[in-house]
């Protein structure tokens, strides 16, 4: 029963509703039930417990042992197997070992961590306690973006608290383990959301990644061993001291156990997010538990992982959701962004948008990513405005593929993936745009055509509307539109109350 | 020397105990979302709706009011929900200001749910 209590309060109070129904609460176990902010109703929780019995009838090897045995897979997006990571640490002899949680959220469209740290704090702070002792270090660090106050408060109290509560501090709860944490803050850049160059950027250093090995294992912050897991990692850790090896792995499949966080956004009924175990289908997330499509509209694509990630279709929907099977279909399993996309959406935009993200958020420090993701988007950029030429999609391939095998670090050998999937699945939507200065979304504005139909009634709004006098008629009399004139920026389109004015874009003849 | 878990049962008993003196165990219990995403949906005026009731009205003496993280249902925020003894939380979504006095007066006073408000 008790073991129950540990996970389940949350489904005995949210259980009722469809969006929670097949949802499975690890990670987010107090999220929405406890005040983060009262570490009373946190331990009142059997909060510490993990962390208690840890220091009470475990050996750091046994810990070590437990995690791996648990199957817990790194879950910041590369799926790094977490028990051979600190097995890696803990092996090392040195005087001094850190732990490191990143809380460097930078995909757009995800905020996972945010929800935990803001929701529930101290199951990071115990998890990242209980890595402390497993690898043999008495001080953590926590890496949290400065984009996210409220978390950053939360955290600081909830680590005040600990600390008066003797779960932080010296010879915890009466052991002789001893573990401090501090904050520091990333400044906004994506990149540091990489070990590496979120390490340097701990020590003062301009945020760029190096090359490995020596991996962070061996030697990380300031030359010394460090362990660094994600947010949503640690706050997997207690709930497998509690409740065991064998329940944990006994959720999920094969080779990715446990549950995984996604934030369901774009257009999709409920966006917001949502705990499911492995193995569950994109179907299954993107039908029962995000309620599918609004308004009537078709599916059309699914991108996970964000700016890493790439876009699935409607023929890959029964894909299962675990690390390889997401690979294996050409995307990734990532931080956890899973964002919808319906028929209304140009997929050629889309690539363009997550180029732009990465492209911006490209350190420089290697030339593949610097100058390749720059290449790219001016090809992309020239492909929407109807400027694409024949050998473009092509050339974008080209580039794609040698950005992802000679960039250094994670950012640059997945920038291309978006671009690279959505050509894979989308290929006839970028040939339409280079060939027919088409886009059957109708979105990518310099290759619209606005027209006027037969439901003009002449009130001349449209015509008050055009910032270049694009738009000749009478008073009460049908307008019509001067095509070489119109700049196409939709001011008519909106400006008009008699849906008179047509958005289309129609293949083109080649000149 | 008692053991890491023995000093841990003590302090669940004390974390206990803190929570009975700020009426965590009482018979009636309101949590208010207050996340970034709640608090931008506008969470904060209703949390002060709350605050200002349960301080100011006499008949809701002993009410406990908490925040709570977010749940994660990022189109139905502010969310609330009101625990009261033997019976199922009940959970209302798109919580406003004006829509938190009239659970007030319906649901906290005279134990009416107002159904429409509540999520599914």
């Amino acid at each position: 029963m008790e073991k129950q209590m540990f996970t389940d309060r949350f489904a005995s109070v949210f259980g009722t509703e469809s969006f929670f129904k097949k949802q499975k609460r690890i990670a987010l176990k107090n999220c929405g039930l406890i005040d983060p902010e009262n570490i009373n109703d946190y331990i009142y929780a059997d909060g510490y417990k993990a962390l208690g019995t840890v220091l009470t009838k475990m050996t750091p090897k046994d810990v070590v042992e437990t995690v791996k045995a648990s199957g817990l897979r790194g879950r910041g997006g590369a799926g790094f197997p977490t028990g051979r990571k600190w097995e890696l640490t803990a092996q090392q002899e040195s005087d001094e070992k850190f732990v490191v949680c990143n809380a460097d959220e930078g995909d757009p469209g995800a905020f996972m961590d945010r929800s935990v740290v803001e929701g529930d704090p101290h199951t990071v702070i115990e998890g990242m306690a209980i890595g402390g002792y497993a690898i043999g270090s008495s001080k953590g660090v926590v890496y949290i973006r400065a984009e996210y106050p409220l978390a950053i408060k939360r955290l600081i109290k909830a680590i005040d608290d600990a600390r008066k509560e003797n779960f932080l501090g010296k010879n915890i709860l009466g052991s002789n383990f001893s573990f401090d944490i501090e904050i520091r803050y990333g400044a906004g850049a994506f990149v540091c959301g990489e070990e590496t160059a979120l390490i340097r950027s701990i020590e003062g250093l301009r945020g760029m990644p190096k090359s490995r090995p020596p991996f962070p294992a061996a030697k990380g912050l300031f030359g010394k061993p460090t362990l660094v897991n994600n947010v949503e990692t640690w706050a997997n850790i207690s709930s497998i001291i509690v409740n065991g090896v064998d329940w944990f792995s006994s959720i999920g499949i094969d080779k990715s156990k446990g549950t995984k966080v996604f934030a369901l956004a774009g257009k999709i009924v409920n966006t917001g997010l949502a705990e499911v175990p492995m193995g569950m289908t994109l179907r299954e997330i993107i039908y029962d538990v995000g309620g599918g499509i609004p308004n009537g509209k078709k599916f059309k694509a699914v991108q996970t992982g964000g700016p890493s990630g790439g876009c699935l279709t409607d023929k890959m929907l029964d894909t299962k959701i675990d690390y390889e099977s997401l690979m294996q279909a050409g995307s990734i399993m990532g931080s956890g962004g899973m964002i919808v996309i319906d028929e209304d959406s140009c997929m050629v935009n889309i690539a363009k948008f997550f180029l732009q993200f990465t492209q911006d958020e490209s350190c420089g420090k290697c030339i593949p990513c610097r100058e390749g993701t720059k290449r790219m988007l001016e090809i992309l950029t020239r492909i929407t405005d109807g400027e694409g030429k024949p050998g473009d999609i092509e050339k974008l391939e080209e580039l794609g593929n040698v950005i992802k095998k000679a960039s250094l670090c994670g950012l640059g050998q997945s920038a291309p993936n978006p671009v690279l999937s959505t050509i894979k699945n989308f290929r006839e939507e970028y040939e339409e745009h280079v060939y027919q200065k088409k886009c059957r979304a109708v979105v990518c504005e310099k290759l619209i055509t606005y027209t006027i139909n037969d439901k003009c009634i002449g009130c001349s709004a449209c015509r008050r509307a055009c910032p270049v006098v694009a738009i000749k008629g009478a008073p009460k009399e049908a307008h019509s539109i001067q095509q070489e004139l119109c700049i196409k920026c939709g001011k008519c389109f909106r400006s008009c109350k008699f849906h008179a004015i047509d958005k289309t874009s129609e293949a083109k003849e080649q000149k | 020397m008692s053991s890491p878990l023995a000093v841990l049962e003590a302090k669940k008993q004390q974390a206990k105990k803190n929570l009975e003196e700020i009426g965590y165990f009482s018979d009636v219990k309101i949590y208010v979302g207050m996340a970034t995403c709640e608090i931008a949906a506008g969470s904060n005026h209703v949390m002060e709706v709350f605050q200002n009731a349960v301080k100011e009205d006499k008949s809701l003496k002993g009410v406990y009011l908490s925040q709570k993280g977010c749940a994660g249902r990022c189109n139905l925020e502010p969310t609330v929900e009101i625990y009261q003894k033997g019976k199922d939380p009940v959970k209302y979504v798109k919580v406003t200001a004006e829509n938190a006095k009239i659970i007030i007066e319906k649901h906290i006073k005279k134990g009416e749910v107002i159904k429409e408000w509540v999520g599914k």
